[in-house]
């Protein structure tokens, strides 16, 4: 059997055998259930469901279904208990750690019929939505009431409210606006046996009960599939700024950074791109990017424009004081947006240098950025492979990036044994083994050595409490 | 109480129980590569699902098959032979995609979409497979003479001289289906010869599972026609240039842009300036980045209304409307509500697959807004 050659120590598939049991009773039970041109089956059918946006890892469900409510994903869910059948739930599938590749088969649960956004209350600054409502659908309704959706992961276009908040997915704005987690209110849930939840609900003050939401937020489809979720909103902020500065050494904005914080901003932006990133972007964008400097810093704020346009200056002075090489600040909307290519760009470029682009998010404080990355260059070097690294600074999540040709003997070995040592690198510095991409299939071999094995079977347990019999998404968290 | 699922449970399958596999579907791993497509096109696609908001068959289904990224995990599925040439759903997308290249621009790696899914119909329609109803289409306009007998017919614009251009490409669609947009662009730009043995600049093929007669065609014209081609076709001026290189090949928009227009009065309904939109030619667009050229020239004559959905596919794509007429007016119907719901007069095409799609569907729902040629709005103001 092929093994996995980037994440081989994942998914041991031999000593793990296949549990999915599919067979004519079920797929004529879950047609009765959800109708009959909502469940695909034939092998041509499923197999576009083998993977996510996560390199390297595929394995193909057993069957598809489309529910459209919340009654039929309950009734779903309690075949599959009954039958003892996998069950991975899906959204857009643009998770970045195989958190919706079905490693044990069975069913694979869409969710992206259920895509009405039911509610945006502008007095309570709340929104209620089905999580098959696009990030940027649920952004862009609510700016057109004047609010904001402050989670930005970068797939935002594409992907799921659901998939967000199963994941807990991050974005650029970490520092000054937290993440997912930080802005869902209440859940609607289904239990793999069936029963269906409200979990919080509209208020901000709400201590009834363990904090389900929240464990909820970020349990990767493992501990029910959310079915409706009410999450926060915020007033638009006014305006929104960006500036770059150029640094000798990613040291240097490493202390920009810290002076910054220090100073009293907390900035709605503050990206890097490392010496490698630049070149790739240039080479890419022709944007005229310093290309002999150590780092770049994107910096920025949004809010009042009086209060954005001191803070920029603030910013920018730090980065003078601790020896930028060149600041330029963009004194109008588009300015600022034409600065941001660069980053925008990173991933694109990145991803034209060889066939596979394998990108990770070791995550470390935010004072140690700069020791993280030396210590990513010396891993990539050691290890003979290209590893590009931007990220956010604000947060400390980096975005070591490393772009390969697998057909180069034993590169996609290389990556998986170097990225092992970045994690250990991450841990090493207090820091963790992912920021915002999640465990999924492709960072459990990794997951022990950042919780401990106390906390990895209270994990066990915990998703034993809510899934008896173990059919939501196997092989991952939990399991 | 329910058993977990274990190790143990799992030794029981059943006939439908697939073996779970985790590889990599790209090069390198132990499945080998059948040569159906370029090695480093297939490659690049990262995966990450950028394409699938912007592709209209996805959105009609929100089925993963039917989007950008889905197709090209079954490319790959093909090109390793995980699955079959003939396994149906591998048939049934690489027709029902439009092929209208909307995944493109937005793509974050590059990848070539268009180039695939030529390779995958040369593959995929070899023989029997390739669909009825394109086949007498494509046996028409593979000798010039037989379309050449249409100028007897239909009266497009025709020069007698032979001159190293630059030259007018009369489309083998447009000169039959629309011979005015020529006349009336001779008229714009009088230096434009139009030779009447021109070829066919081989698209129809090429998007057909016929890529290399296409590129034959293409290159067979690009004798016949030596130096610039101007051309009134979005379609044939993307597949001309992917085949000669783009610096051959100029559409029309770019040419008048270039150099210039006869003198133009605003056109006029009910005393105020027309309000026109305009439907984007897919390949022009997708392929050849050209959209803001059209705009301006609109500009010039007419207030222009931007349609929410401009750029994406009308549902004509070629031989698309011919070969899945349902599907293809599943996609236009939004448009047509959007074109409907916009207040205009007119509604401007810069290719005729466009052209006559949208005229067959306002005249179906009885709507008095006029479709017009790019080329036709512009004679307009120029009388």
């Amino acid at each position: 059997m092929p093994s996995n050659p980037a994440g081989g120590a994942s998914v041991t598939m031999t000593s793990d055998p296949v549990t999915s049991r599919v067979d004519d009773r079920l797929l004529a039970d879950l047609e009765a259930v959800v109708g009959e041109q909502h469940v695909r089956h034939t092998p041509g059918d499923v197999h576009p469901y083998s993977r996510d946006a996560t390199p390297l890892f595929s394995s193909a469900p057993d069957v598809v279904v489309f529910p459209a409510s919340t009654q039929e994903v309950a009734a779903v869910l309690r075949l599959a208990t009954e039958r003892r059948v996998p069950v991975v739930p899906r959204g857009a599938g643009s998770n970045l750690c195989a958190a919706t590749v079905p490693v044990r088969g069975g069913i694979i649960m869409v969710l992206t019929r259920m895509e009405q956004i039911v509610e945006i209350s502008a007095v309570e600054l709340l929104a209620v939505v089905q999580p098959g409502v696009t990030t940027a659908m649920l952004a862009d309704a609510a700016a057109a009431r004047g609010l904001l959706f402050a989670p930005d992961p970068g797939s935002r276009i594409v992907s799921t409210v659901g998939g967000n908040v199963a994941m807990c997915a991050g974005g650029l704005r970490g520092l000054k606006y937290g993440v997912t987690r930080n802005y869902v209110l209440g859940l609607e849930v289904v239990l793999a046996t069936g029963e269906v939840l409200r979990t919080g609900g509209r208020l901000w003050k709400d201590v009834a009960g363990y904090d389900l939401t929240r464990l909820l937020t970020g349990s990767e489809g493992t501990l029910g599939v959310i079915t409706e979720i009410t999450t926060a909103l915020l007033p638009m902020p006014q305006t929104a700024l960006t500036g770059v500065a150029y640094f000798p050494s990613l040291a240097h904005a490493g202390r920009a950074v810290s002076g910054i914080i220090t100073d009293g901003v907390v900035p709605a932006t503050l990206e890097f791109l490392d010496q490698k990133c630049i070149g790739a972007v240039e080479d890419y964008a022709h944007l005229g990017l310093h290309r002999d400097a150590g780092a770049l810093l994107l910096f920025g704020d949004d809010g009042a424009p009086d209060v954005v346009k001191r803070n920029l200056q603030r910013m920018a002075d730090r980065c003078a004081a601790e020896g930028a090489i060149d600041i330029t600040v963009g004194g109008a909307v588009a300015e600022s947006e034409a600065l941001l290519e660069a980053r925008r760009c990173s991933l694109p470029a990145l991803s034209r240098l060889q066939p596979l682009t394998v990108l990770e998010d070791a995550t470390v404080p935010r004072p140690r950025i700069a020791e993280m990355v030396d210590r990513i260059d010396q891993i990539a070097e050691r290890y003979n492979l290209l590893i590009a690294t931007f990220g956010h600074a604000g947060d400390g999540n980096l975005h070591p990036t490393a772009c390969i040709n697998p057909a180069d003997g034993d590169a996609a070995v290389r990556v998986e044994r170097a990225f092992g040592e970045v994690f250990q690198a991450a841990l090493d510095m207090d820091g963790t083994i992912t920021g915002e991409h999640g465990v999924g299939a492709a960072k459990l071999p990794y997951l022990q050595a950042r919780l401990g094995a106390d906390q990895m079977a209270l994990l066990r347990r915990v998703k034993a409490a809510f899934d008896p019999a173990g059919i939501l998404n196997p092989g991952k968290l939990g399991s | 109480m329910t058993a977990p699922v274990t190790d143990e449970s799992a030794r029981v399958t059943s006939p439908l129980t697939t073996a779970v596999t985790a590889t990599a579907d790209t090069a390198g791993d132990a499945l080998q590569r059948r040569g159906i497509f370029t090695a480093a096109t297939l490659d690049r696609c990262i995966s990450c699902g950028f394409c699938l908001p912007t592709c209209p068959t996805y959105a009609l289904t929100k089925d993963e098959k039917s989007s950008p990224r889905g197709r090209i995990t079954l490319m790959r599925a093909l090109e390793t032979g995980q699955l079959a040439d003939d396994d149906p759903t591998l048939i049934e997308e690489a027709s029902f995609c439009l092929g209208c290249r909307a995944c493109e621009p937005v793509c974050p790696a590059g990848v070539h979409y268009g180039e695939l899914i030529e390779e995958w119909r040369d593959h995929q329609w070899r023989g029997d497979q390739r669909p009825l109803l394109v086949r007498p289409l494509m046996w028409m306009v593979d000798r010039t003479w037989r379309y050449g007998l249409a100028a007897t017919i239909r009266r497009h614009a025709l020069t007698r001289r032979h001159t190293d251009g630059p030259h007018l490409m009369l489309g083998c669609f447009e000169r039959m289906l629309f011979p005015r947009v020529s006349r009336v662009t001779r008229r714009l730009r009088p230096e434009l010869d139009a030779t009447p043995i021109q070829g066919c600049c081989g698209a129809l093929h090429a998007h057909n599972g016929e890529l290399e007669r296409g590129r034959e065609l293409a290159r067979e014209l690009g004798e016949r026609l030596p130096g610039t081609i101007v051309t009134t076709a979005g379609g044939c001026a993307a597949h001309l240039s992917d085949v000669l290189g783009r610096p051959r090949v100029m559409e029309l928009s770019e040419y008048l842009l270039r150099q210039g227009t006869p003198p133009l009065t605003p056109l006029l309904v009910d005393g105020r300036r027309a309000r026109v939109a305009i439907q984007d030619s897919c390949h022009l667009r997708n392929g050849m980045g050209v959209y803001r050229e059209s705009r301006e020239l609109i500009r010039r004559v007419a207030e222009l209304v931007e349609l929410p959905h401009a750029g994406t596919c009308c549902g004509a794509a070629g031989s698309y409307s011919i070969v899945r007429p349902k599907d293809s007016r599943r996609v236009l119907a939004p448009k047509l509500d959007e074109i409907q719901n916009a207040g205009i007069d007119y509604v401007v095409v810069v290719n005729p697959g466009c052209q006559r799609q949208l005229i067959t569907g306002l005249r179906r729902r009885h709507s008095a807004i006029r479709v017009l040629h790019l080329a036709e709005l512009l004679g307009m103001a120029a009388e």
